[in-house]
């Protein structure tokens, strides 16, 4: 599966996991992975640490996360990106608009 | 396909069961013709491209698998020729083979004429679809060819300098969902922009439409180049759903000035190159992407630098960075500055980039738009200056400029008054030019008419107000400190709370029509300090070249279009009037 997607222990933190390519094709998967997830207050977490190519249709998909991420008063923390796709995000300018470690 | 009347192929070697398939199909309103061995059943096909092929199997000269291979290579990806083995071979290996040789059906003999029949109708059916979906696609190819032109049409046709600026777009499918746009404002700068919608296609480039709009429109009344921004970005987040958005680099070229103002949101850093193809600045996106927020980020600037006039801006796409060739390596930065550097010591920056990129990716299939402008920072067509001073035909004594201003009244006035916070946030300059349009109607002559007051107006603003000194803009760090310690003190203004507004500006227009054109009179008054010069009244129409020069207040181009020019009350009111004749 090119998108994986764990609660954490605690239950506090909902991580989503992708593979090397995140572009248009992971579209309906990475949908399925949080649109079911409903509880308030939640970490989200987008690990992109083995991500090694990021087109702009996945910027877009980053976008719809967020916006899930708000409806249900939670956190976004885009973690770990590579050089290349941190990169992607500066001319983005994403860091304004949710935190990347 | 046509008519009701198909035809069919029988192939085979024994002329009775040619006979026999003949006589069924015929039932089945097929026409037939008929070959005996492979060989001539593939001339056959070739002749008569029949809509149905029955093949043998065990044949001489060319078995039917063999005539099979090649009559399927010959009808190409595009059209079906449906073919049906007939053999007597009843065993998985024939069955295996046949699919192999790239048959669409087999029928083990001995079969009923009813089985045979069946057989046949259920393969024309999978046919009648093939068809139906090559004319579908047909039909969508055409309509976004069509589309295509249309959009070229409406939204690139229209740019302005298009000769002037080099331009590189090509789509990775027949839609590019980047968009280039150039045009000239009312006081002869250059506004252009580079745009890059997600994804390609037809549906990335429906935005295209409305910013085209925006851009030319606002472009033409001569809204600053941050408002433009400001509006296409409100426009998009309301038409793009959630995950698309428009990454867009905004330039504003000023060849009076000598100075670009750059806006990048989204897309990789532009260029500014001098002619000697160096690297003079970069320009770094510094906001997401439009469409995405509601309002531009409250610390938004625009990036001003100082440009000569042969030098050159460089806006790119990520289309032609991220490009590859077919070991997977990308065309990447550094490719792209090293062609665009030697392209602009060539004078022909889009050939050298285009070649650069063919040359790496070679034929390797194009993924994403890719698009690049190459704007001049001067030589576009200038704002013509009609010489005011002209005598009409009929002069009459109304026509004589003190007169008129002494004696009659103005058919109509229009005043405005803007306090402290109000210079930062309103642009009075297209709320004036919209006043006068609608009292007066449109027309070319207002287009100096918008220059003067723009440059009056900048000059209180700046001078005035803001008691900012001109002559830091003589060098190139005093050139940015300039607007550095404009922003400043603009944002100063806004932070003023009191009940008395201690800041203003006031302008004052008065319409005279005249028997032959209008004359109008502008007034702009200024809280500021003023400077310490003595009224000085000069006059187009008595004395030309009297040297008089208000040197430090940038008025050169005003006294160019003014018929006279007055500065009063310690130069804190200056006084202008604009005469056209028809």
């Amino acid at each position: 599966m090119a998108v994986n997607s764990r609660v954490s222990i605690d239950d506090k933190q909902f991580v989503i996991s992708i593979d090397e390519r995140f572009d248009f094709s992971l579209h309906q998967q990475f949908r399925d992975a949080y649109s079911s997830v409903t509880t308030q207050d939640l970490n989200y977490i987008l690990d992109l640490s083995k991500t090694e190519y990021m087109d702009s249709s996945a910027l877009g998909m980053i976008l719809l996360l967020k916006d899930h991420v708000q409806l249900y008063s939670g956190q976004l923390v885009v973690s770990k990106p590579s050089d290349t796709v941190r990169k992607i995000l500066e001319i983005a300018q994403f860091q304004r608009l949710m935190t990347i470690e | 396909m046509p008519s009701s009347q198909k035809l069919a192929l029988v192939v085979d070697d024994s002329k009775m069961q040619c006979k026999l398939l003949s006589v069924l199909l015929q039932e089945e309103n097929y026409q037939v013709v008929v070959a005996n061995d492979g060989a001539s059943g593939v001339q056959m096909y070739i002749e008569h491209q029949p809509d149905l092929v029955l093949m043998d199997i065990n044949m001489p000269i060319m078995d039917g698998f063999e005539a099979t291979r090649r009559i399927k290579k010959l009808s190409g990806a595009g059209n079906l020729a449906p073919l049906i083995f007939i053999t007597s071979m009843d065993n998985e290996k024939a069955f295996i083979e046949s699919v192999e040789a790239g048959g669409d059906s087999i029928l083990v003999r001995p079969f009923s004429p009813k089985v045979f029949k069946a057989k046949i109708k259920a393969i024309q059916r999978i046919s009648d679809l093939v068809e139906q979906v090559k004319g579908l696609q047909q039909e969508q190819q055409n309509d976004a060819e069509l589309a295509e032109k249309m959009m070229t049409g409406v939204i690139e046709a229209r740019n302005f300098a298009l000769d002037q600026i080099g331009v590189i777009k090509k789509a990775a499918t027949i839609f590019s969902g980047d968009i280039q746009l150039s045009a000239l404002c009312p006081n002869g700068d250059l506004n252009v922009l580079l745009g890059d919608f997600t994804g390609h296609g037809l549906r990335s480039s429906i935005g295209a439409i409305p910013v085209t709009e925006t851009f030319r429109a606002m472009t033409k009344k001569g809204f600053s180049l941050l408002e433009i921004v400001a509006q296409i970005n409100r426009q998009m987040h309301t038409l793009l759903p959630g995950d698309l958005f428009f990454a867009a680099c905004f330039a504003c070229i000023s060849e009076h000035e000598k100075s670009a103002y750059i806006f990048n949101a989204g897309l990789p850093d532009g260029y500014h190159f001098d002619d000697k193809a160096k690297i003079k600045n970069q320009f770094v996106s510094t906001h997401p992407p439009l469409g995405i927020l509601p309002q531009l980020l409250s610390d938004v600037q625009l990036e001003v630098v100082q440009v000569k006039h042969s030098d050159r801006i460089v806006f790119i796409t990520d289309g032609i960075v991220e490009a590859r060739n077919q070991a997977g390596e990308l065309f990447g930065f550094t490719r792209f500055e090293s062609a665009a550097t030697e392209g602009v010591a060539q004078k022909d920056l889009v050939n050298c980039v285009l070649r650069s990129l063919d040359e790496f990716c070679q034929h390797c299939e194009q993924e994403d738009d890719i698009s690049l402008v190459d704007i001049p920072c001067s030589g576009w067509k200038p704002v013509e200056f009609k010489n005011k001073v002209m005598i009409p035909e009929s002069f009459s004594e109304e026509d004589n400029v003190f007169g008129a201003v002494r004696n009659a009244l103005p058919a109509w006035s229009y005043h405005l008054h803007l306090t402290d916070k109000l210079l930062k946030t309103v642009n009075p300059i297209p709320l004036v030019m919209n006043q006068i349009n609608d009292l007066e109607g449109a027309g070319e002559h207002w287009q100096c008419l918008y220059t003067i007051l723009t440059e009056l107006f900048i000059n209180s603003l700046d001078h005035g107000v803001l008691g900012l000194d001109s002559s830091l803009k003589n060098s190139a760090e005093g050139f940015s400190q300039y607007f550095k310690e404009r922003t400043k003190r603009l944002d100063q203004l806004t932070k003023n709370v009191v009940d008395t507004p201690i800041n203003f500006i006031r302008i004052t227009l008065k319409y005279f029509p005249l028997s032959h054109g209008g004359k109008m009179v502008i007034n702009i008054k200024d809280s500021g300090k003023g400077f310490d010069i003595l009224a000085v009244i000069k006059d187009n129409s008595i004395a030309v070249n009297d040297g008089i020069k208000l040197s430090g207040r940038g008025v050169e181009l005003v006294n160019q279009l003014c018929d006279t020019l007055e500065y009063q009350e310690q130069g804190t009111l200056v006084t202008a009037s604009y005469i056209w004749h028809d």
